[in-house]
Formats: structure tokens, sequence, C-alpha cells
């Protein structure tokens, strides 16, 4: 008689994804108007209102949301209102979650989003967008860290992503 | 453990696809080495246990625990956990942000068997996974902040107690069974379902002691007045799960007030901590009190309403210190130059649970940006669940 002695086999803890698909706006070649998302962590306005004096001469609407928490849908709304949507920012875990999901649900309203996240986060910011079906979706990196520098810092920084922002809306 | 692979078919019903040979006739009629069957080479497949130690390390190093050894999750535990739902194994409860993983059951119940838990324990499992995937919780925030906020269980009413959780001595641990493989199993759903892996998907910058297990259940005999699942609305005989995001607990030692009033600033002075998300972001706080404080208070003729307005008068923080966090202060949250650390007396989440002695808990929240939920245990025809017995009947 022979006997096998066999190991159990152990179940698979991990769940499968939920696979979606959305489809993503091109950003218009030529636009007039310019929603600024500001989700108000600490310099978010400063890259904002930098970012808008090196747009050239358009629309730009100001709109505030919630950090870590989903804009509210008036405020996408508002948002919506313009061509482009650029949204800021994402420096930290939920933050950088709402910016992408926020972004994603305006792509689904139809308009077209750039989303700045802090480098330090911006894989996971690429990850977030790929799970919810938008792995293509616009996103800037700044340098890591943003909250808890000077006005002066910042807007360095910013500097730096401006020739990347210009080629994306491609304006020469 | 080991089992043995046993058919109870007769011989002639053997065949290459369904091996049926008896372990009396291999013991008693085989004679050669010859097998009774053409199925396999071997005449007995003795099943065993994965070793605990093996099967800790190969799901550690794929990311897939706490970093605490596991039960394995093998079938034949994983069935046991099935005997507690009412539900399919593939039934989806929820997709779990960041990951977008699908909550079935079966993977509640195989990260539930790797936690530690009695399969009695599913139904509350279950039911706070779903709970915590309801929009208003938030969890795609609660998931990937760098904040240290952590997912509490609150258990309510009679299926807490049958199962044993503790709402008494040294409630938030460790020592009891239920509050600890309850807790773990949670976190590891959130881990394994929805990609909160510390660092991918959860970024949180330290983490907290509390995201290994954090559950509790209300001592609803020695409260002075309603519990909280009553509170909010559901009957005292229906059992409850709330989940909570909040941070790790910190203590309010007041062994001398003799008064309502004395001892409840005791606890706001405590609330009122610059720092913490409530204090540029108003929103729950979680305060959990000792039966000895709760009875000092309500011997004053204080009712639960009254300590949560007194709380939520009282626990504030200077605007100068309190618009120090990570979103731009409202304006609106500002009273007199201050902020308070709630939204409102509905904020401050009250729950009588604890031993003896004068001491009570306060946890902050996670701001405005996540809510509590609570959630009944109830069969999918929504008829409420009395005892975990019911599911075997």
């Amino acid at each position: 008689m022979k006997v096998k002695v066999v190991e159990k086999d152990v179940l698979n803890p991990l769940a499968e994804i939920m696979m979606v698909k959305e489809e993503l706006n091109p950003i218009p070649y030529d636009f007039e108007s310019v929603s600024l998302l500001d989700n108000t962590k600490p310099g978010a306005n400063v890259i904002l209102e930098l970012l808008e004096k090196n747009l050239g001469k358009r629309k730009f609407v100001r709109v505030k949301k919630p950090a870590g928490s989903p804009a509210t849908i008036k405020q996408l709304e508002i948002a919506a209102n313009s061509e482009i949507v650029i949204l800021a920012l994402g420096d930290c875990g939920s933050c950088f979650s709402w910016i992408i999901l926020d972004a994603i649900r305006l792509e689904k309203m139809g308009r077209s989003t750039i989303s700045i996240c802090s480098d330090r986060f911006l894989n996971f910011a690429h990850e977030l967008a790929k799970s919810h079906g938008a792995e293509d979706l616009n996103i800037l990196s700044i340098k890591h860290p943003v909250a808890g520098h000077s006005k002066e810092e910042i807007e360095e920084k910013t500097l730096q992503i401006l020739p990347s922002l210009r080629y994306l809306l491609q304006i020469p | 453990m080991k089992s043995v692979k046993m058919d109870k078919k007769s011989h002639n019903s053997r065949s290459n696809e369904n091996c049926s040979c008896l372990i009396e006739d291999l013991l008693e009629n085989a004679k050669t080495d010859d097998h009774l069957c053409k199925v396999g080479p071997n005449d007995i497949e003795v099943f065993i246990d994965p070793d605990p130690e093996k099967t800790s390390y190969n799901f550690y190093i794929r990311r897939m625990t706490d970093g605490l050894p596991i039960i394995p999750p093998t079938r034949d535990r994983v069935l046991k956990f099935m005997e507690y739902t009412d539900r399919n194994p593939d039934d989806l409860l929820a997709v779990l942000p960041p990951r977008q993983g699908k909550a079935i059951i079966e993977k509640i119940a195989i990260n539930s068997v790797m936690a530690g838990c009695l399969p009695q324990f599913m139904p509350i499992v279950q039911h706070s996974i779903e709970a915590l995937s309801i929009e208003k919780f938030n969890l795609t925030s609660v998931n990937a902040t760098t904040h240290p906020v952590a997912v509490c269980t609150i258990l309510n009413g009679s299926v807490s107690r049958e199962i044993g959780a503790s709402s008494g001595d040294g409630c938030l641990g460790p020592g009891n069974l239920a509050n600890a493989t309850i807790g773990r199993a949670v976190r590891l759903c959130l881990i394994n379902i929805a990609g909160a892996v510390p660092g991918i998907g959860d970024h949180a910058t330290m983490g907290s002691p509390a995201k290994y297990s954090y559950a509790f259940a209300e001592s609803e005999f020695e409260s002075p007045w309603d519990s909280m699942h009553c509170e909010r609305g559901f009957d005292p005989l229906t059992s409850t799960t709330t989940v909570m995001a909040v941070e790790a607990p910190h203590n309010v030692n007041d062994h001398r007030s003799k008064h309502a009033e004395e001892l409840l600033e005791t606890i706001s002075h405590t609330l009122s901590t610059p720092g913490s998300n409530n204090s540029h972001v108003p929103g729950e706080v979680l305060v959990i009190m000792s039966p000895e404080h709760a009875r000092t208070i309500s011997r004053d003729g204080w009712d639960k309403q009254d300590v949560k307005n007194y709380l939520h008068e009282n626990s504030l923080v200077s605007v100068e210190l309190g618009d120090r966090g990570g979103r731009k202060l409202d304006k609106k949250w500002i009273v007199d130059g201050n902020i308070r650390i709630t939204r409102s007396p509905n904020d401050v989440v009250l729950v009588i649970a604890g031993g003896d002695g004068r001491h009570t808990m306060i946890a902050h929240g996670f701001g405005t940006s996540s809510e509590s939920v609570t959630l009944p245990i109830l069969f999918k025809d929504g008829t409420p669940v009395q005892s975990v017995h019911d599911f075997k009947e």
C-alpha cells in the first residue's frame, strides 16, 4: 500500500480587481478657458497662481475643493465650465487620491484634465488612475515636499514643471 | 491536524475520474503493491495542514499579512466560515479602493481565517466590510492617507455578547479573541482586498499600532444611557457593527472629579488637541467612557445629549494653532477666535466600555473626510440576526 502525504492548499486572500475603462478627453488644440481646481493644500494656491500667469491670455476660473475628500457636484460643475481643468495638489495620500479621482470624474463630464502631484506620490497616482480605468490620465509631478516651504521655494519648483505643462497644452 | 481523504462510495462506482478506494479495502484486501484503482499512484493520500511558519512567511513576503503569523487559510477552514453567512462565496459585497478589489464573501472569509477568527465571527466581519465601503466613510482617503487613521469597529447587541466580544476590562486589548481577531480581519481585508499595503496603497507616514486591530463592544448594561446603536435608531435587540475612522486612543485619567462638569472639563481639554485633523477640519471624535465616569456624570442628572453638548461646546483650539493642518482652515469653523473640534454635538460618538477604573479614552477622527457608519447584522432577506446559531437553522 502506498501512502502519499499531501500538504493542503491554501486559498488566495487577494481580491480580483474590478476592471473598468474610462474614455479620456484629448487636450484641445486651442482653448480659451481653464479652471484651476485648488484642494487648499499648502502651496496649491501658489502653484496655480504661477501657472495662471504663464499660460497666456485666457479665461481662468478658480474653484476650491476639499483635500482628502471628493469635490461636491457643484464644485465639479463650476470647474467643468472651462475647456481644461488643472487640479492641485496631490502631495499626500488622501489628497493625491481625490485629485486623481476628481480628475476622472471631470473626464467623465467631458473635460480634459491635468493633475499635479508631488513626485513622491506620482507612481501611486498613476497606479490609482490605472485601477480606476484611466491609465493615461495626465499627471504632472512637482518636486516633493511642497508643504512647509516658502512661496519663493514653491514658485521655483513650479517653474520646473512649466515646460512639461506647456508641452501638454501645446503652447509654444 | 491530519485528515484522510476517503470516499463513501462502493467499489462498483470506482473509475479513473472518481477514485473511491475505501480504507478498509486497502487494509484488508491489498495483498500486493497493486493499486485498487487506476486513478493515481497512491492508495491513500493523507492531507496535512500547511506549516503555519512556512505559510506565514510565504504570505508575508508577498505583502499579504500585517507582519504577524497567520492561520493558513485552507479550504476546509474557509468552508466553516461559510456556515455563518447566508451569502454565496462569490457574492460581491463591495469594491474597495484604492486597488478596486472585489470584496466577495469568500475573500472576506479567507482573510478572517488568516486573522485567527472563529467561524462564528463571520457575520461581524462581513458586515463591517460592507459598512466601510459606504461612501460617507471615504475608504479611499482612509486607506491612502499619510495620517495614522485606523478603522475602529464597535459592536452592539446580542451577537457581540454571544461571540464573547469584550466590552469590559481591557476591551481595547490585549486578551480577547473576538476583539483581537475581528479588528485584525478587517485590517487584513483592507490589505488584501482593498490593497492598503503600507507604502503602496496605505501611505501612512508612520502607521499606527491601532492598525493591527481595533475592535471592542459597548458595555450596554453598564451604561446609564441609551447605547450607541439605539441612539442611531436601532432596536436594542438588533446587533450592529459600527466602523469609525479614528486615531489610536488617548487616555483621560480623572480620579478626583466628583461632578459632571469638572469631569467633562478634563475630557474636553484632552480633546482640545492642535495637530489632530479635527483641529482644522472639525469632525467626529470617539469618546470611550468607563462606566464609573459615566455614573459620575449621570448621577448629576446629565443625560447623554448633555454630555455631547458640553464636549462640543468646550472642545476647541485657537485659530493660530488650529490653522496648521493639511487643509486650509475654512473661516466658517471659527467661533470667537477658536475652532471647535466637532461640527455639532452629534460628532461626539459616545460609547460606554471598560472595566473598573476612572478612565475615559478619546480618539480624534479624520476630520470632515470620514463619517462613521453603523450597519445592522442582517440576513440577506433583511431579517435581523439574533444569534449566530440562526445560520444553522
